[in-house]
């Protein structure tokens, strides 16, 4: 029997009817899917030993907590840490993807100098000819580390150390300014706080410990007719804080000021606050022409604002017409109001005021990159991303995401004092040095970050106040030993202070020195929450997460 | 005559083709490949009163899963020779005495891209070993490792039915699998519970 041509074609066409009934497709198209996964010029990461340790996240000052899984001994995944007592297990999307941070493009991974790469020896000759002709000032963004005390001990000796503080410290101000407590010293107690008055403060959407007011917001107000913690959000447009805000007061860009005044005047008037702090000059009608609301709108603002107390009204920077409000309210040294969490004294000098006469500048990574201080001084530059252009003469290659050892001293926000220990997570991938080791090369006398953690940690042991926040908590008069205790805290334990005496917070804080309401309190420097991270530098996840999905409002929405 | 003579022609190649399909494409996929040492669940069980799985494939103490104990474990008994068979000579001679790690192939791999914590399952969940990883931990023999010539991975991840219609329950690790072991259980995870 002769072969065809077209026993050929039918012998083909039955056998691929026929393995269209076999595995052999299906399995090929799930086998090649995976196979693509695995070509040679994909990253993949390490294989070796799965671990998870507990670290703080230093992108911030807020110092969240984090379970961060590594893979032979690379950190390949972050989530929140549930027992830390303030985040509760919260993050914000760019924690989340931090650990990618340190291989971002931008990634600064080697000295420069005027823009031309250049070596740590050439700008550890610049800076030690700039200390032998003049002043040097250190700017640090998170004060109160083991490496700002290295800052301040450096600083003392050969010019002057200063702050570029947060903008919820920054909101604080007014009342160090009028009280001489320092900002720093002074906290929030949203914990016990029924009503919540934001002036333009993202609450909801970063403002503080990420966790810390959305659980509080989750927990006591969410989906409740009548909550038992109101959000109050006074701005222009409806910002996704407002979206979530019991209520949403829109008023012209700009005119919190006239708001402020025109409700504090109507409470003080009517007789339905203490009568704590001067009368705005302003008059109800005034204030409503300015701000785009009736009169009555801003009587029922008032009233609803004293409706439940206790009750605090928050800015999104520093705003002393929202400070002056709060003496108006009474809330200064109440609970659920602003208290007093340390008895800390010293008032740092800010880095936004001008820097006459100095040689040097050095400025540490953990100063937003988008600061630019006011000085004609030679700057060294710590950052560990490159974020663009910038003032900067030398940029130095500083520590990534969890590449060195640090403390996280307390929240700007929170009521009470906390103290925590990052370990250095993850090897440095490139040659990389602290603002702090730079520093020390240069003094013989200054202390390494790890000796200043060790004495905090016996510093916390002598004092035996407060309680260990680890896997089980326990207070700190039952913790054995000061090397215990460093242990814990070196291994994820966060330890939190008992709150002060509320007698002593009103004494402190109620000789606030407020003499006249205050005059045109516009922020000498926007609050572009927006932009606190600087957008080019940001892990492929967050973009995803941070940027796509509009979980951050983009700039160009801010003002209307 | 002619139609007659298609029919059979299309049978004959529907036959090849299911034949290749389920017969010899099966065989060809897969390689077989033979662990580094011969070893014995069940006589450990017996001799050393290893009872447990627990004590040599261990949770830390952070929670996540030691996997396949290390060469210090196995030294704790084979820091010399203590039998006369060619797989004693080689993990001794080979492995444990030069500090050398014994390169298993897992049979259990997931891609990098997948986070499985035991620690869940076990504890929380409350499964048991045998459930995803059968009764291979009382064998007398190792199992065969079979690769796939294409994804690299183990056999064990499709399952041995290569048509995955009837399975044994703990036959393939799959994430079709993993998800129908979650709807049963009527337990609801996320992508990033799995893929963070």
């Amino acid at each position: 029997m002769k072969v065809t041509r077209r026993d050929l074609l039918v012998w083909g066409a039955g056998a691929a009817a026929g393995i269209a009934f076999t595995p052999v497709p299906w399995k090929i198209l799930d086998d090649v899917s995976i196979w693509s996964q695995n070509w040679s010029w994909i990253p993949q990461p390490a294989r070796g030993p799965v671990e998870v340790k507990q670290s703080f996240c230093t992108l911030c000052p807020n110092g969240c907590g984090l379970r961060v899984r590594t893979g032979a001994g690379w950190p390949v995944g972050i989530a929140g840490m549930s027992t830390h007592p303030i985040t509760r297990g919260a993050l914000c999307p760019l924690a989340f993807a931090a650990h990618q941070l340190n291989w971002h493009p931008q990634r600064l991974r080697a000295v420069r100098h005027q823009s031309s790469t250049s070596s740590w020896a050439a700008a550890q000759a610049a800076f030690s000819k700039a200390c032998s002709e003049g002043k040097v000032v250190v700017i640090d963004g998170y004060a109160g580390r083991a490496a700002s005390q290295i800052f301040e001990a450096f600083a003392e000796k050969r010019g002057s150390y200063r702050v570029a503080a947060s903008p919820e410290t920054r909101a604080l101000a007014p009342y160090e300014s009028w009280s001489g407590v320092p900002a720093n010293a002074l906290g929030y107690d949203l914990e016990n706080a029924q009503t919540v008055v934001s002036f333009g403060a993202p609450m909801l959407d970063g403002w503080g410990a990420p966790g810390r007011f959305t659980r509080l917001w989750a927990e006591r107000a969410a989906g409740m007719a009548d909550p038992q913690l109101r959000l109050i959000q006074i701005d222009a447009s409806l910002t996704r804080t407002a979206t979530k805000a019991w209520q949403w007061i829109s008023i012209r860009p700009g005119t919190e000021d006239a708001l402020v005044a025109g409700a504090a005047r109507f409470l003080l008037e009517e007789h339905l606050v203490p009568a704590n702090g001067p009368m705005p000059p302003l008059t109800l009608v005034d204030a409503a022409s300015q701000t785009g609301l009736t009169t009555d709108a801003i009587r029922n603002l008032a009233r609803t604002i004293v409706a439940k107390p206790p009750v605090v009204a928050i800015a999104g920077g520093n705003n002393p017409a929202v400070a002056a409000l709060n003496v108006a309210l009474g809330a200064l040294g109440q609970t659920g109001g602003i208290v007093l969490r340390s008895k800390q004294k010293k008032v740092y000098e800010s880095a936004d005021a001008v820097i006459p006469k100095a040689r040097a500048v050095v400025i540490d990574s953990t100063v937003p990159w988008d600061f630019v201080p006011r000085t004609d001084a030679e700057i060294f530059r710590f950052a560990a991303w490159d974020g663009g252009s910038n003032k900067a003469e030398w940029l130095l290659p500083a520590p990534g995401f969890l590449e060195e050892l640090t403390d996280v001293p307390t929240a700007p926000t929170s009521a009470v004092e906390t103290y925590a220990v990052a370990p250095a997570v993850a090897k440095p991938t490139a040659e990389v040095h602290s603002a702090a080791q730079f520093l020390a090369s240069f003094d013989a006398e200054l202390n390494s970050t790890d000796k200043i953690i060790h004495a905090r940690c016996e510093e916390i042991f002598r004092a035996r106040a407060g309680s260990l926040y680890g896997r089980e908590t326990t207070p700190v008069a039952q913790v054995a030993s000061a090397q215990k205790l460093e242990e814990q805290l070196r291994s994820g334990a966060v330890w939190v202070g008992e709150p002060l005496k509320t007698a002593s917070l009103k004494s402190n804080l109620l000789k606030c020195n407020l003499k006249e309401w205050p005059a045109d309190t516009r922020p000498e420097r926007s609050e572009d929450w927006a932009a606190e991270w600087p957008a080019p530098v940001l892990p492929p996840l967050a973009l995803k997460l941070y940027q796509e999905s509009s979980l951050r409002e983009p700039p160009e929405r801010k003002t209307v | 005559m002619k139609m007659q003579r298609t029919i059979v022609v299309f049978a004959l190649g529907v036959a090849v083709a299911l034949l290749a399909g389920w017969v010899a494409f099966p065989r060809a996929l897969y390689l077989q490949k033979q662990q580094p040492l011969e070893f014995r669940h069940k006589t450990h069980a017996e001799k050393s009163g290893v009872a447990d799985c627990n004590e040599c494939h261990a949770l830390r103490d952070d929670g996540t899963f030691a996997g396949l104990p290390a060469m210090e474990k196995c030294a704790g008994c084979h820091s010399e020779r203590i039998g006369t068979s060619n797989a004693e000579a080689t993990l001794v001679d080979t492995y444990i005495k030069p500090g050398n790690e014994t390169p298993w192939l897992v049979y259990a791999q997931q891609p990098a891209n997948v986070w499985f914590s035991h620690a869940i399952h076990v504890k929380r969940a409350g499964l048991t070993c045998t459930e995803c990883h059968s009764t291979y931990g009382e064998s007398d023999q190792v199992k065969l490792y079979e690769v796939n010539r294409i994804s690299g991975y183990s056999r064990d991840i499709w399952g041995h039915s290569i048509s995955r219609l009837r399975r044994a329950p703990h036959d393939g690790m799959k994430m079709s699998d993993c998800e129908e072991c979650h709807r049963k259980h009527q337990v609801e995870v996320g992508c990033l519970g799995c893929h963070e």
